[in-house]
């Protein structure tokens, strides 16, 4: 529609974290919000889009799961690389995963900088009681490092709806400020325009590990 | 890519309608998180919307059933299920919508509503013809080209694609073998191809008026271009990725017995693997980066689990990725990094999504799955008999033996031991963990005990039992000090006998003991390429062709883990490289597919040297040579050193594929070509397949070929085969040496018959022309199977060389087996040139005995004579003069053979020959 200004954001984020903190069922819940899980004839678990529109702005959410396990933590690069966001998953009963997320949180500042949005979310805040990483210690180590802290719990649906709404506006927001500071860089993040047949060689195609 | 409908809600007329004039209803929706409807862009005949027309388009969930049940504002009971509506009708079929896309709305103050895109409107009455009717998903290439056709009505736009690719592979003839290159040629080439297409006036309308068309025809260009170009571009794509490809390729040859255990897969998962194998291994035969891009889809949705109600569950990223990594492994193609390479960097029509769109994704996950390969985290089964036994012979039970050890130090002497130890499997862990002297003492100690058994039994049926004891004096204090342990010696009391029983049932493993595979320790120690094991194993008298139940020996496993010193170890204590497994695999299989080029190098150096016959173009059972699956592989250097060492490109395997069919890239087909350029000659003559393959390549190349082939036509010697052009290689460097035998023996010529049969004919022939049985047998046995006539690429026969290294018995005997005498060779000259050129004599007189023509003349129209006199061989002059030359002829430069030898003044040459000259001049 040639009249129409609006345009869609695409955005792209990963889950992280250490297998068995319930990134797939973070991922789950937020999907079947949308419809019941029998009815997904996308793909896997592992990939989701989602449309949503935050006050006229039109987002297109794409979020990637990755495997959890140790070995495959050297295929992180592969996975996170171009993302627009990230969210780093620990279980709240597990101290090991929320190293595993300090690891990511480092991991990812030294790769991709400060560009990326990063959310921290306690999984199975449902198990208040078994609780064994400190709140105060995991919300003053988010906010040391940029990120926001979020209670989760896929099992009760708390949490996962706001921790997702909140990233995609961090990620509007963080986008605009770019695309003010500088209008011709949008290199991350590409608006799609009905006219643009010239594929630009943008894909810049080296394989980085 | 996906092609998945889309379209921007907030212009739809009958959403912005519904928002400006029913407001209060509309953010009664909101507040009460109703569902609202919107019929896609275009479904709707624009006209003035009603508001009986919104209601029917505004879900409310039931109050039983929220996630599948709904009514609509106008009381119609609606169910939703799998992304279609289904609405109830009061007469007829109930009605039946695609559910698009969702999309989630949150107003100002964070009030979420949905809104769900269907396909057509929810109501009987408004069902047009539709007016624009687009496919929703493109998922193969017949696809896009109807999309073409259809949508520009006729084949304009198709042909304006196909000049395109056609002009451009006219202006590129050889495409650049670097991806950054080809990749900007194609990308260029992509841009007019999609301009020439919005050219056409329909198209160009009907992607302005939706997005999701004009991205359905970019997928679509993008799409026709690929086919008409795949063959083009993949070729260069796989040369570039060589290297990756066959790294790859060892990699995973050397885990190609994973099981999927291995890769902790669960095993609800277990039964969908094989369709997905079956998905996945068509990858190869997709032109199109949407076609592999769907086969990749197609494969991992493939693989799901049921859970408790029969419902599919799909994967989870963390089963995923290792099930991904099986099928990798499991589905034999060779070019693995280059099919990623071309997904990932030529697809363009994508690029405007982003970097999150799923065909993204799955490249990502492909790209991740090839990169855990390659890193080597997987070093395949930990161990390959891991398999057999299912234990995990890794950290814990070295520890264990490290245990087991020290306990084994102590308890050397004392007679009950620990059952474990006796077990073959602990044999087995002491070579995985090294501990070479371990070993040795164990498999010794229950040898001698053995041996002790035997003794023993054989006194016990003497019952001597005191001399028994003297002769266990000087052996193992193990048995001694069992008999001390009876009550007496000749006790039989329960408890003695019992003793003695289980001395005899005590099974100890022995070097030549045998697991329920039957693998030796020799075996195990090969495969874990413990050498200083398999030494030991060897001294204490290991039998070396020992093979198990797939009939493989401790040969074939040491080639096919690249262990190269147990292999050098097995082959210099004799182990036979010829011995093929259940396969028919032999060793040199083994290691040409694990890509272990040491041990290939070792193999075919090792039957060199020790003058052993390794057969390089040996066949599996599926006809595979070596050479096969160096090429099929991408193995560079290997396929280089086979045919370096005889191996044949042009054998063909069970499918009729020769190793050029094989080749992926042209790095490859290079070595394949060059290694020896005349044999490519013939095979071209021979191989059809090879021809077509090349004519598919590069065509200047297959021109050169044409007129090769003409050449060789008219020599009339197109029937040689690449196995005789070695042969005769191998005939002529015998000649060069002057080993006469040897170079009999290549020609399968009984050199021994010969100096009989000259002896023979000399004493005892019957008659000139005697036919009688001994004459008869004798000429018969002299000749051979091969054609004495046969050249190599120069043109050079046996004969040549013969002559003009002056082995006249050789001659004899090529003679004898009827070698033409006046043959040429590529320089026309016939052997008597070569002798004249060198002065032999002896050759000389033999040739011009057996009729060979003193008059010949070469390419520059020299005699023999010509020849002798240019060099200034005496003998050789004396010898042709001899035979009444022509002394007339006159070369290419106008000279007779005086007037050369008077130029280089050989003034004994002039002299004989102007005697000669006057000589026949008197007679005449």
């Amino acid at each position: 529609m040639a009249t129409s200004l609006s345009s869609t954001h695409n955005f792209k984020v990963v889950l992280l974290g250490e297998g068995c903190v319930g990134k797939t069922s973070i991922l789950l819940r937020y999907i079947e919000d949308k419809f019941n899980d029998k009815h997904l004839t996308t793909l896997q678990a592992t990939f989701l889009n989602k449309k949503l529109n935050i006050n006229g702005k039109r987002i297109n959410l794409s979020i990637w799961d990755t495997a959890g396990q140790e070995k495959f933590h050297a295929l992180g690069p592969i996975y996170y690389r171009n993302s627009n966001g990230a969210i780093l998953v620990y279980d709240i009963t597990d101290e090991d995963s929320f190293i595993k997320v300090k690891n990511w949180v480092k991991e990812l500042k030294k790769m991709l900088g400060s560009e990326i949005v990063l959310v921290i979310a306690g999984n199975k805040c449902d198990l208040e009681h078994e609780r064994s990483v400190e709140r105060i210690e995991a919300e003053r180590y988010a906010g040391m490092v940029g990120a926001k802290h979020y209670y989760t719990s896929a099992k009760l649906n708390q949490g996962v709806e706001e921790l997702f709404l909140d990233l995609t506006r961090e990620l509007v927001e963080r986008f605009e400020q770019n695309a003010q500071a500088d209008v011709t860089r949008t290199s991350r993040v590409l608006v799609v325009e009905d006219e643009a047949p010239a594929p630009s060689s943008c894909c810049s195609g080296s394989r980085s590990s | 890519m996906e092609g998945g409908y889309d379209e921007i809600i907030s212009d739809n007329p009958f959403f912005v309608e519904f928002k400006k004039e029913y407001s209060d209803l509309f953010q009664h929706c909101i507040s009460e998180s109703w569902i609202v409807c919107v019929p896609r862009i275009g479904s709707l005949n624009t006209r003035v919307f009603t508001i009986e027309d919104f209601c029917a388009h505004i879900l409310v969930p039931s109050d039983e059933l929220p996630e599948t049940h709904y009514s609509t504002l106008t009381e119609k009971q609606v169910t939703v299920g799998n992304k279609v509506i289904t609405l109830e009708v009061t007469k007829g079929l109930p009605l039946h919508s695609h559910i698009l896309f969702e999309e989630t709305f949150y107003t100002e103050d964070f009030i979420k509503y949905k809104v769900w895109c269907l396909e057509t409107p929810l109501e009987p009455s408004t069902n047009n013809g539709g007016v624009d009717v687009t496919k929703d998903c493109l998922s193969s290439i017949n696809d896009c080209i109807d999309l073409l056709w259809t949508q520009a009505a006729g084949r304009q736009v198709l042909d304006q694609i196909e000049l395109n690719v056609q002009l451009f592979l006219k202006k590129n003839p050889s495409l650049p073998l670097a991806i950054a290159p080809l990749k900007d040629a194609v990308s260029e080439l992509y841009t007019q191809c999609l301009q020439a297409t919005l050219q056409n006036r329909r198209l160009r309308e009907k992607s302005k008026s939706s997005k999701h068309i004009m991205e359905n025809i970019k997928v679509a260009v993008e799409c026709y271009m690929q086919q008409l170009l795949f063959d083009y571009i993949f070729k260069p794509i796989c040369t570039s990725c060589s290297y990756e490809d066959s790294h790859l390729n060892k990699k995973i040859r050397n885990m190609s017995d994973i099981q999927l255990r291995d890769l902790d897969i669960k095993k609800d998962l277990y039964h969908a693997v094989p369709r997905a194998k079956q998905i996945l291994s068509k990858i190869d035969s997709y032109n199109t980066i949407l076609e592999k891009v769907l086969c990749l889809k197609q494969a991992l949705n493939a693989i799901h689990k049921k859970d408790t109600s029969n419902n599919i569950v799909f994967l989870t990223a963390d089963d995923l990725l290792p099930v991904f990594v099986f099928l990798l492994i499991k589905s034999g193609l060779p070019n693995w990094y280059s099919q990623f390479t071309y997904m990932k960097e030529f697809r363009f029509s994508g690029v405007g999504k982003g970097d999150g769109d799923e065909s993204t994704f799955l490249i990502t996950t492909l790209e991740a799955v090839i990169e855990h390969i390659q890193s080597g985290a997987l070093a395949g089964p930990p161990d390959p008999e891991s398999y057999y036994y299912d234990s995990n012979p890794s950290e814990d039970s070295l520890s264990s033996t490290e245990q087991r050890r020290s306990s084994l130090t102590e308890s050397v002497s004392p007679p009950e031991m620990n059952p474990r130890e006796e077990t073959l499997d602990y044999v087995f862990d002491l070579i995985k963990a090294n501990h070479t002297e371990q070993v040795q003492m164990v498999l010794e100690r229950n040898h001698k005990h053995l041996i002790n058994m035997e003794d023993n039994e054989k006194t016990a049926m003497n019952l001597v039992l005191n001399e028994a004891l003297d002769n266990d004096d000087d052996s193992d204090t193990s048995d001694l000090e069992l008999y001390q342990k009876l009550c007496h010696p000749l006790c039989n009391c329960k408890k003695c006998c019992q003793k003695i029983s289980k001395n005899l049932l005590k099974i100890s493993p022995t070097v030549n003991s045998r697991d329920s595979h039957g693998l030796t320790p020799l075996h195990i120690a090969s495969i874990h390429g413990k050498a200083a094991i398999v030494e030991v194993l060897i001294e204490m008298g290991a039998e070396i062709n020992t093979s198990d139940l797939n009939e493989c020996t401790p040969l074939h496993y040491s080639a096919s883990r690249g262990h190269q010193n147990a292999l050098l170890l097995l082959l210099h204590s004799g182990a036979d490289m010829k011995k093929t497994n259940i396969d028919k695999n032999t060793p040199l299989h083994m290691a040409v597919n694990n890509g272990h080029i040491n041990c290939v190098k070792a193999l075919i150096y090792f039957a060199e040297h020790g003058r052993k016959q390794i057969d390089v173009n040996a066949c599996n059972e599926g006809g595979t040579t070596p050479l096969h699956m160096a090429a099929k592989w991408g193995y560079e250097g290997i396929a280089k050193l086979l045919i370096e060492n005889g191996a044949d490109p042009s054998l063909q395997n069970r499918n009729g594929k020769t190793a050029f069919d094989l080749a992926h890239n042209l790095k490859i087909l290079h070595v394949l070509k060059s290694s020896t350029p005349n044999m490519y000659e013939y095979i071209h003559i021979t191989s059809y397949d090879v021809k077509k393959l090349n004519v598919k390549v590069d065509h200047p190349f297959s021109q050169m070929l044409q007129n090769l082939k003409i050449r060789s036509g008219d020599r009339n010697k197109a029937c040689k085969t690449v196995e005789n052009l070695k042969r005769i290689e191998r005939i002529l460097q015998a000649i060069s040496y002057g080993d006469v035998k040897l170079a009999c023996f290549y020609m399968n010529i009984d050199y021994e018959v010969y100096l009989n049969s000259k002896n023979y004919s000399k004493e005892s022939q019957c008659h000139p022309l005697c036919e009688c049985i001994c004459c008869k047998k004798n000429t018969l046995r002299c000749i051979s199977d091969f054609d004495v006539n046969f050249c190599d690429s120069n043109g050079v026969t046996a004969l040549h060389d013969a002559a003009r290294y002056g082995l006249d018995e050789l001659c004899n005997i090529l003679i004898l087996n009827k070698a033409n005498v006046n043959i040429t060779n590529r320089k026309g000259q016939t052997p008597l040139h070569l002798a004249a050129l060198n002065n032999k004599s002896v050759v000389l007189q033999c040739l011009l005995n057996n009729g060979a023509n003193i008059n010949a003349i070469d390419l520059s129209g020299n005699t023999a004579l010509h020849d002798a006199c240019d060099v200034g061989n005496i003998g050789a002059t004396k010898t042709l003069i001899g035979f009444n030359p022509d002394l007339t002829m006159l070369n290419a430069s106008e000279k007779s053979p005086l007037d050369v030898a008077k130029e280089k003044v050989h003034l004994t040459i002039i002299d004989l020959i102007e005697k000669y000259v006057n000589k026949t001049s008197i007679y005449k």
